[in-house]
């Protein structure tokens, strides 16, 4: 078709044209943007609808956690570590507790693992669910949110009637767990636990966010906006994967089965039935399907592990001040996020000489400039949603 | 969950770590831990990637060893006082780990930049840059990371002061206040 000459100039006077010179613009993404969950400032270059040099801005959130580790004493420190990744605050504290303990030597009671595993996998299907309900609705589509939501409060309310906490249970005690909140009053006689009702509640929630899961499956998985908007988007190579640190469930969607849970001893996994999912293409899509695939395990490893719960102490025998022989350990643990770790170097003080905090999102998010380059800049969002990382887990 | 078996096994990589960069086995508990020369840093780090299979980049940072620290306790006994750097590699399927640490002068500390070995060093060696004042000789943005340009100081340095508790020392007296001798009746 050919247009009428006016037509012409109508246009190019509107500054639209197939031969439009798209000179290097700065775009700047952040640091509020929804999608970013939290305070991350991208600076790319685009050209026309193509983005260069993405360089990630961060900071924002850092609290110096490090540097505050080392005025404060081990039992103070758990209240900060719950802080880094505060969607999955519980699971922040395992390795934490499991290095101080074994420099003490200490090894807490088997009914103290279990009930740190079931929170531990609590921890992760909230963490996911969060990550289920916010990257459909940074796709545009908004409805799964109110499934995942429902069901994480389900979960949270289970980590609450145990911990007394929501985000930041701080629940953990040097060789064991706290005495549980909701075990009724505080006395010094009773023996406190589990709140009543609290493993066939488990069961219960658990039946639940497996059926969500299907929903939630239903929902996206047959979308076909969901998927043209993240197959084959921000494909991650496992070679890159693994040169940049990138861990957990980003790691394991580029087809590397690795996970901590498998090869460590930090909890009790090895008593488990569960399988690790990989991805194929390490693309948005796998990503996605990883994290919905990962709250199925969790919740049959829940299920297992009320099933078999031992009786006994929650607490083992440990001074009455906490002091750290002296010596060097790094103990990581699979978070949701990925690999989450802590160096600890004692004195034999009350507190840390030097505590080196490896959170999982700091390296995830590394790959950015690589990942990003020459991408859509619409993709950029989709790519960064499926990164699912957490400002306060990258700033520390 | 600790078993004997974890350190035994534990020793051996550590071992066989040394041996393939030319290092030595250095004492932590249930953690290979290797020491290697400064001057040998990057290429021990790619032989470890290359013949160890250790090819996941886990983490690097530094230890500020200092008599007479600001912050925190000090150490219980003298020490010479230098930054331990600090790099943790990682296998992908057995998950093996292993720390490999070099020792660099108190003063104007230097290094190689590992990234051309691992990619994935470049924000973590950004951070040990503006936290301990190390500088990575091949970094190609050797910029602040978390604090804001023109920042003065390197704030993980035992010297440097928190400001915090210059402020208001704790724990100490505003945590706890001494017990009225008699109470006032109501």
């Amino acid at each position: 078709m050919t247009m009428a000459p006016d037509m012409v100039r109508h246009l190019s006077g509107a500054a639209v044209s197939v031969e439009l010179e798209t000179p290097d613009m700065t775009l700047n993404i952040g640091p509020q943007h929804p999608s970013t969950h939290g305070v991350l400032r991208l600076v790319a270059k685009v050209d026309g609808e193509r983005a260069f040099d993405v360089q990630p801005v961060i900071g924002y959130m850092h609290r110096g956690y490090e540097k505050l580790s080392e005025v404060r004493n081990y039992p103070q420190i758990t209240a900060l570590i719950n802080r880094i990744d505060w969607v999955s605050g519980y699971a922040n504290e395992i390795p934490f507790m499991v290095a101080a303990e074994r420099l003490m030597g200490v090894e807490p009671p088997d009914r103290a693992q279990f009930i740190r595993l079931i929170l531990t996998e609590m921890a992760r299907i909230s963490s996911h669910l969060i990550f289920q309900a916010s990257y459909p609705l940074e796709l545009g589509a908004a409805t799964p949110l109110f499934f995942a939501l429902r069901d994480r409060e389900r979960v949270l309310d289970l980590i609450e009637s145990v911990t007394g906490g929501r985000f930041h249970p701080n629940f953990n005690r040097i060789g064991g767990v706290k005495p549980a909140v909701g075990a009724g009053p505080v006395t010094r006689k009773t023996i406190q636990d589990l709140p009543a009702g609290f493993l066939s509640e488990t069961r219960d929630a658990m039946d639940r966010v497996l059926s969500t899961a299907d929903q939630l499956e239903d929902l996206v998985a047959g979308n076909e906006i969901v998927l043209a908007r993240t197959k084959d988007i921000g494909v991650i190579p496992p070679e890159v994967a693994i040169s940049y640190g990138v861990s957990g469930p980003i790691l394991r969607a580029s087809g590397v089965p690795f996970d901590l849970r498998k090869v460590s001893d930090y909890l009790p996994y090895h008593l488990f039935d569960f399988e690790i999912p990989t991805g194929e293409n390490g693309d948005c899509w796998d990503r996605w399907w990883i994290r919905l695939e990962e709250i199925r395990q969790s919740a049959s490893i829940i299920r297992q592990a009320v099933d078999s719960i031992p009786s006994g102490p929650l607490q083992a025998k440990v001074p009455r001040i906490i002091k750290v022989p002296a010596g060097e350990i790094y103990v990581r643990a699979e978070n949701p996020k990925g690999e989450m770790g802590y160096y600890v170097v004692s004195d034999g003080g009350l507190g840390p000489y030097r505590l080196k905090i490896r959170s999982a999102s700091f390296s995830n998010i590394s790959i950015l400039p690589w990942v990003l380059e020459g991408t859509l800049v619409p993709d950029i969002i989709a790519i960064l949603g499926s990164l699912d990382f957490v400002l306060g887990d990258v700033d520390r | 969950m600790a078993d004997a078996e974890g350190s035994e096994e534990d020793a051996s990589l550590a071992a066989r770590a040394a041996e393939a960069v030319g290092g030595v086995v250095l004492e932590a508990l249930e953690t290979a831990k290797v020491g290697v020369a400064a001057d040998r840093w990057a290429e021990a780090l790619r032989v470890a990637r290359d013949d160890l299979g250790l090819s996941f980049f886990s983490w690097l940072s530094a230890v500020h060893w200092a008599n007479d620290p600001q912050v925190g306790d000090a150490l219980s006994a003298e020490v010479t006082e230098r930054f331990e750097l600090l790099c943790a590699l990682s296998d992908v399927t057995a998950g093996e780990l292993v720390v490999f640490s070099t020792d660099l002068e108190a003063t104007d500390p230097s290094i190689d930049s590992l990234i051309d070995v691992f990619p994935g060093a470049d924000w973590h060696e950004r951070e040990c840059r503006e936290m301990f004042g190390i500088t990575f000789a091949g970094h190609p943005r050797p910029e602040n990371l978390y604090l804001p340009n023109g920042f003065v100081g390197h704030p993980l340095l035992k010297s440097f002061p928190l400001l915090s508790r210059e402020v208001k020392p704790w724990p100490g007296e505003v945590d706890v206040e001494d017990m009225p001798e008699v109470m006032e009746g109501g």
